[in-house]
């Protein structure tokens, strides 16, 4: 490993990219290296941002919280919940999937990976919920975008830029994110022995009410070993939905799903079951110490059955966002590749989560089939990074 | 009154016969008169008019593509325009433009149950969306109210937001897709029918980019479910303070109402005498609240509502007891720009956003300068996201009360950035608050947004004139970098 720098506040991060843009210098941005995602990149000099730390400002009343971008999503959501607030997007914590246990890194980190959870499908992904921010570009020059009011057409919102770029455009200095109150209640309705075309005709059936289901995924039946909780029937397929919301509502809710389902074998989660299901599903656990490679896969929904009827058979998976996501694993670099051009051809996106470090130096790590759209994303990377110092190569090869 | 605009290239005026010729190669709908080019000549901001070099009505993505290509190897400037709503002349012509209205573009081109999603073309009006897909039980959530008249793609290039934004979010919120064409001709398709992309979120930075970085040819967007009862109330206070502190407090309960509208005073009677929505005349700040979910839930959560405003001292409430109601409650507020048409030549409406909190401050203020400009001014509020919508009173056949409401509307402004807010929460910068984007952003951030917008459009010739500044210095050209405080010339006027 090369040096690490870890400066405590802008002017430094300032300072430190100013240099290296003139010289052009290299570097690998960290959070606090919790994530090994993206290719291996090859740089001189390594910025770590955890030492750029603390809330800004935090108003429960106007739903927003302002911290500085190393903060970790630990204290945040430590302090979310002392006001009885969360993160609508649910940032989940990698740290099961890439050391077995909970490590969920920096919040610069979890923006610049756009990381959203299971109700997604629902509220809108991380992306959405980034208010503004604060950042230095690859020049070194301090830049901002965006407030901390919800409603802004006030230039572009380059919020949606930075959420999702893996560090390569900018380091993040400073975020403001959205923030809501916790729903009152949840409860899940659990649907057991469905096969994967079943399942997704079943969410289609659920998303076609006015129920507001808040988390719908499905896990076939060799792979809900690890939900160890009383109300989960084992050696089944589960289909689960969470509904969310106050008490009397919830109950309300699932009643209407007993009816629609009637025909079905089911089980219902209380709160507190619900929440361990949802969190253990969110942090991929499925995937806990398991030495495969891990992708994500976003695909229209109608034609989710079509890649599982080809591929379900070598992987290892389950389905999030109401059949608009698939999470799976796989030994094979040839399914991968397999994969990615069926991924292509569907209007799919498929990116790597996990790998090992030699499939990451020589791999594509993002699955992009429009040279137009590779053309155009490196004249945006080069808008703030004239020098390519920033990451490079991380997203793709030259970019 | 007088614009700075970016100066017209005489070349090209010059060339006018000819361009129009090469244009009718690549479509048969040019317009080069002067009476074919006069509809277009201004939008919803009327006090500004300028007639393009020529208009083209194209009719699919090819002839947007070659048309735009053609523009840009000749240097010729481009306009996008939708239905022409916009409300800070944001497809404002300029003299040796082309203007491309995406009018014939007025086709739905899907309607996709399974994935919960509608392909239009974007000249398709918002409220047709939800008109195709109402039988099933669907429809599109953000609902400006000149939902009847813009345009889809007017609706992604001003990031568009209605009274149900608070809730179900903004255009932005609700796009999953678009084919854009860029300056070049080259088209590219973003997103789709899926939920995410990977790679930079071009989507979400084309989202409310008034037209600068490409033309909107599709776009695919998210339908939901109609929620199974909505209910709306009204309650009157006897003074905005307490109508404010009743939104902060409604929504950090942790209830979401579907809208949360408020209107003071002048703008209750002026809607009241003109759509008769039966608003009480006596109260001092109406709030408009909109539950919608299960029955039960939403009858608990008017409870819930009524309850905190009993704290805050409401004067006045009704409960909708029927859909008609409900949509009678509505029809005074959507109809408050009629009815300040109606008791003024004219008016502007300004559309600030600021944190929840500061509405009685801000609105104090606004009062004020209504004094000291000695203008008459309305407002309504999208109270449970912060956004303002002062409307300011003028007669146009004087030439300084224009002067006099523009500068009014600025402090308004002004005073939301100070606060903590933003210039624009949905109708965009256009030409209208261009020199006030200094206000919120320094030189770095202004000349990292332009140069976001070279890589788009390298030449400038996208809408140019909109959305940054003219008459500040920094925005002509060029990077100065500012670093450790040194800079050539540290005292003259820039960002
Ligand atoms: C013990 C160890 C061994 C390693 N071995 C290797 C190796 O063999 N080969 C190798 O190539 N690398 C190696 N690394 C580096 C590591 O894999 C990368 O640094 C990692 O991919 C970067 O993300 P992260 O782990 O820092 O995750 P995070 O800190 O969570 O960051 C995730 C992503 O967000 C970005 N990011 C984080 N904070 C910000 C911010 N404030 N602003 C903008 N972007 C931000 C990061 O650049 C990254 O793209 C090793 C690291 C460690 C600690
Ligand atoms: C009475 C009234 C009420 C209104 N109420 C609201 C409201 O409640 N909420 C709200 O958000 N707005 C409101 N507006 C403002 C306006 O209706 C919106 O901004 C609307 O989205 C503009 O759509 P349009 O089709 O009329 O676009 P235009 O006015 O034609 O254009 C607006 C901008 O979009 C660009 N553009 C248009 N089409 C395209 C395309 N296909 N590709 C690329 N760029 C394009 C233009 O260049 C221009 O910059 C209101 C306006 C009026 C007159």
């Amino acid at each position: 490993m090369n040096d690490i720098y870890s400066p405590v506040n802008e002017k430094e991060v300032s300072d430190f990219i100013y240099e290296c843009h003139k010289d052009s210098s290299p570097i690998e941005i960290i959070g606090n290296n919790s994530k090994k995602i993206g290719r291996v990149i090859q740089c001189s000099k390594t910025l770590c941002l955890e030492n750029i730390n603390g809330i800004i400002e935090y108003f429960p009343e106007e739903l927003y919280i302002k911290v500085k971008a190393g903060t970790s999503l630990e204290e945040i959501e430590n302090t979310l919940d002392s006001k009885n607030q969360t993160f609508g997007f649910e940032p989940m914590d990698l740290g099961f999937l890439y050391e077995g246990k909970s490590r969920g890194g920096t919040i610069g980190g979890v923006v610049a990976c756009n990381l959203s959870g299971p109700r997604r499908f629902k509220i809108g992904a991380l992306r959405d919920h980034l208010l503004g921010f604060k950042a230095i570009n690859g020049s070194g020059e301090q830049i901002k975008s965006g407030g901390t009011v919800v409603k802004n057409v006030t230039g572009y919102d380059l919020s949606k830029l930075v959420s999702g770029s893996y560090g390569t455009l900018c380091a993040l200095t400073e975020v403001t994110l959205k923030v809501l109150p916790k729903y009152e209640y949840q409860e899940t309705f659990c649907i057991y022995g469905l096969t994967h075309n079943e399942a997704i005709n079943f969410f289609s059936t659920a998303m076609d009410t006015s129920l507001e289901i808040s988390g719908a995924c499905f896990y076939p039946a060799d792979n809900t070993g690890f939900f160890r909780l009383n109300d989960v029937k084992q050696n089944n397929s589960i289909l689960s939905l969470r509904v969310e919301g106050p008490k009397t509502s919830v109950q309300e809710r699932i009643q209407q799903l007993r009816k629609i389902f009637v025909a079905s074998d089911y089980s219902v989660l209380d709160i507190f079951q619900s929440k361990a299901f949802w969190n253990l599903s969110k942090n991929l656990e499925l995937f806990k110490n398991i030495n495969e490679i891990v992708c994500k896969l976003s695909l229209p929904i109608t034609n989710a059955s079509e890649f599982l009827s080809k591929f379900s058979n070598d992987i290892k998976y389950f389905i999030d966002w109401a059949g608009g996501l698939i999470w799976l694993s796989t030994k094979d670099i040839e399914t991968i590749s397999k994969m990615r051009i069926f991924s292509v051809k569907n209007n799919g996106h498929l990116t790597i989560y996990k790998s090992d470090d030699n499939y990451r130096r020589t791999e594509e790590f993002l699955t992009c089939g429009d040279t137009n759209f590779k053309i155009l994303s490196s004249k945006i990377k080069k808008s703030f990074d004239p020098n390519l110092i920033l990451n490079p190569g991380k997203m793709y090869a030259g970019i | 009154m007088v614009l700075h605009l970016p100066e017209a290239d005489q070349k090209i005026l010059d060339n006018k016969s000819l361009i129009v010729k090469e244009l009718n190669r690549f479509t048969c709908n040019v317009l080069s008169d002067n009476d074919e080019l006069r509809p277009y000549e201004t939008d919803g901001l009327n006090v500004y008019k300028q007639k393009p070099l020529a208009v083209v009505l194209p009719e699919n993505t090819k002839e947007v593509s070659e048309i735009l290509k053609y523009c840009y190897q000749h240097n010729i400037k481009v306009v996008p325009r939708g239905a022409g709503t916009g409300l800070s002349g944001g497809s404002l012509p300029l003299k040796d433009c082309v203007l491309m209205s995406m009018g014939k573009f007025n086709k739905i081109l899907e309607k996709d149950f399974k994935n919960r999603c509608v392909v239009t073309q974007p000249g398709v009006t918002n409220l047709a969306i939800t008109q195709a897909v109402q039988d099933q039980g669907y429809y599109y959530a953000p609902d400006p109210s000149s939902q009847l008249a813009c345009s889809i793609g007017g609706n992604i290039a001003e990031n568009s937001g209605g009274v149900h934004s608070l809730k179900y979010g903004t255009t932005t919120n609700n796009v999953l897709g678009v084919e854009i064409v860029l300056i070049d001709g080259t088209i590219l398709r973003i997103g789709g029918k899926h939920l995410d992309s990977e790679g930079y979120d071009l989507l979400g930075v084309f989202m409310g980019s008034e037209g600068l970085l490409g033309v909107v040819t599709e776009a695919t967007v998210k339908i939901l479910k109609k929620p199974e009862a909505v209910r709306a109330v009204l309650i009157g206070f006897n003074s905005i303070e307490d109508a404010g502190s009743c939104v902060s407090d409604v929504i950090s309960k942790g209830i979401v109402p579907a809208g949360m509208e408020i209107m003071d005073k002048p703008l209750i009677i002026a809607t009241e005498n003109y759509a008769k929505a039966g608003y009480p005349r006596d109260v001092e700040a109406l709030l408009i609240v909109e539950i919608d979910g299960t029955a039960s839930e939403v009858e608990a959560m008017i409870q819930k509502v009524l309850d905190i405003a009993k704290m805050n001292k409401a004067s006045y409430n009704k409960a909708s007891n029927s859909d008609e109601e409900r949509m009678k409650f509505w029809k005074g507020r959507k109809a408050a720009f009629s009815a300040c048409g109606v008791i003024s030549p004219d008016y502007i409406c300004m559309d600030g956003s600021i944190p929840r909190n500061k509405l009685a401050d801000v609105l104090g203020y606004i009062n004020q300068l209504s004094k000291k400009y000695n203008l008459r001014v309305a407002n309504c509020f999208h109270a449970g996201d912060g956004n303002l919508h002062p409307l300011i009173m003028f007669d146009s056949n004087d030439p300084k009360e224009l002067k006099k409401a523009e500068d009014f509307g600025a402090d308004i402004l002004k005073y939301c950035v100070k606060v903590g807010g933003v210039l624009s929460g949905e109708h965009g910068i256009g030409v209208e608050k261009r020199e006030l984007m200094c206000e919120m952003f320094n030189n770095n951030d202004i000349q990292q947004q332009l140069s976001l917008k070279k890589a788009f459009d390298k030449k400038n010739l996208l809408n140019p004139g909109k959305v940054y500044p003219i008459l500040h210095r920094c925005a002509e050209e060029g990077r100065i970098h500012i670093h450790k405080g040194k800079t050539k010339f540290p005292d003259l006027p820039r960002f």
